[in-house]
């Protein structure tokens, strides 16, 4: 964990995530599917924390009913202490939601966007305008500000989406996949940002597929596969009951304990261990 | 209502930057003014045809080009972008009332439609054409006017909310083409055949039409202009309600 401070903290003794029993089933033409079959999950308030997991294991359906963008359909979410089903707007301010496709519209600048976003989370237009600046110098994007978005690089656009959901300092940051189609540089670049906003006390929820980021900048992390928690620790002790429970003489890495809980092997992954299909 | 209004705000700057889909608003419905006009000026010389009111037909069909201009549903296929880019969830995962979300862009449409039904007019005006229900009246031909364009994107929107497509929205906004025809568009009610004459009192837009074309011929009344009002009041509130029902739901 890093380095705290007392700001966005939830209230006592409430995780800033916690769902239990958590379920999502859709209906479709071939009949019912079962994308969430019953998560629990708790967070700790100023985690950096790692949710793993193949292509369509339920990241992203547990994400969007976390962040109130999907409706649950059974069990309880909450963040900040804040149930998310019951008071969806107390839940929303809460949280800092970065989904997987860069949320931006391409015709607005990047200060027009993060004035909007400002607005609608409650600040007075001057407030809204300094917030703007503020995270534009914290992101680097000062020079490309008044410059439309549709010009941005992918890089660039991330990181303005990561700007556009700290406008009203959340308690807890959902990021889902934030680096997916990014260059090695601006991964890293990422990484930092995410480092630096928990280093400033509001709590990550990182859904990625690239385990190595996971390893890099998780406390904890959890592994879902076919809508089920199959693995729950921090990266060391999930290596090191893998180790444990294989008699392996030297330390596995994460792609190997991610393998192992998903019931996948390297020959499966078509030489790609951090993109792994079903 | 103020995030409503920042929305509306933000849509109206996303339509000045993308001026390639505002002008074909401008210039079909004019170019449909003067084909038709054209095409059946001729068969209705003022002085003789009574339902002119003493006006050439470019008043008469004005109307029409009117209804076009309010009918294109661009702010729908924006949506979509939205929609398919991410700005919508971005936009859902706010703390606003659904309510402003859909109300946003509406009034984004209230606006353009107000400069594009003034803009319409006042070119019309130098080809003969006069608005006969005075100033009062050519304000409210724009109002109604705009509000129209505010229903037909409400309609779009329904449709881009519901398929979540382009290809489906486009598709979906060309019902409207055969209830803008099945209207007295090129002559009145009582001059169409009996099997149209019953479609278009059955059509509502037949009743914005003829409001639209009371405003430009005649002496401003009231039963004149309540019809249209009216149905765009009803259509109005249908529309606001389907949208805010269908965003509530939207997973």
């Amino acid at each position: 964990m890093h380095e705290q401070t007392t700001t966005g903290r939830p209230p006592a003794g409430e995780a800033a995530v916690q769902t239990t029993a958590l379920v999502k089933t859709y209906r479709s033409r071939s009949g019912t599917v079962e994308a969430v079959r019953g998560v629990d999950l708790r967070v700790e308030a100023g985690e950096v924390f790692g949710f793993l997991g193949p292509n369509g294991a339920g990241k992203s359906t547990t994400v969007r009913m976390l962040t109130t963008l999907l409706s649950i359909t059974s069990g309880s979410a909450r963040v900040a202490g804040v149930d998310v089903a019951a008071d969806p707007d107390a839940a929303r301010r809460t949280m800092g939601v970065a989904l997987q496709e860069a949320g931006l519209d391409p015709r607005q600048t990047g200060r027009e966007l993060l004035v909007l976003q400002g607005r609608l989370f409650g600040l007075s237009p001057a407030r809204a305008r300094d917030r703007a600046a503020e995270l534009l110098a914290l992101v680097e994007l000062d020079d490309a500000a008044d410059r439309r978005i549709k010009g941005y690089s992918g890089g660039m656009k991330r990181r303005l989406d990561l700007a556009s959901a700290l406008v009203h300092e959340p308690q807890v940051l959902f990021l889902d996949e934030p680096t997916t189609g990014l260059d090695p540089g601006s991964r890293l670049t990422v990484w930092e940002e995410v480092r630096r906003i928990n280093g400033r006390g509001t709590t990550v929820f990182l859904t990625t597929q690239y385990l190595e980021e996971a390893d890099q900048l998780c406390d904890r992390l959890a592994i879902i596969d076919g809508g089920r928690i199959v693995r729950e620790g921090t990266p060391a002790s999930l290596k090191a009951e893998l180790r444990a429970r294989t008699g392996s003489s030297a330390d596995p890495t994460l792609d190997e304990v991610f393998l192992d809980a998903t019931g996948r092997t390297r020959g499966r992954v078509a030489g790609d261990v951090q993109e792994v299909s079903t | 209502m103020t995030h409503a209004v920042a929305l509306g705000q933000r849509a109206l700057r996303e339509a000045t930057r993308t001026p390639e889909a505002l002008l074909p608003t401008l210039f079909i419905p004019l170019f449909f003014l003067v084909v038709n006009v054209g095409q059946a000026g001729k068969i209705f010389p003022s002085e003789t045809t009574p339902f002119l009111e003493g006006q050439g037909y470019a008043a008469f069909q004005l109307p029409a080009s009117l209804l076009l201009a309010a009918s294109f549903g661009t702010a729908a296929l924006f949506l979509v972008e939205d929609i398919e880019g991410g700005y919508f969830d971005k936009l859902r995962a706010a703390p606003i009332s659904r309510t402003a979300i859909v109300l946003g862009r509406l009034l984004a449409e209230a606006v353009k439609g107000v400069l594009i039904a003034a803009v319409l007019v006042l070119v019309a005006l130098p080809f003969g054409i006069e608005i006969a229900s005075g100033p009062i009246g050519f304000v409210l031909l724009v109002v109604l006017t705009a509000l129209w364009a505010v229903v037909y994107a409400g309609f779009m929107q329904l449709i881009a909310l519901k398929t979540r497509s382009a290809a489906a929205t486009n598709s979906g906004g060309l019902v409207f083409f055969p209830l803008l025809f099945l209207t007295p568009n090129f002559v009145p009610r009582e001059l169409l055949t009996r099997p149209m004459e019953i479609a278009a009192t059955l059509n509502p837009v037949t009743y914005v039409m003829e409001s639209l074309r009371a405003l430009i011929l005649e002496d401003l009344s009231w039963s004149g202009v309540a019809p249209g009002f009216l149905v765009v009041a009803v259509a109005l509130v249908a529309m606001i309600a389907l949208n805010v029902r269908l965003i509530r739901s939207y997973d």
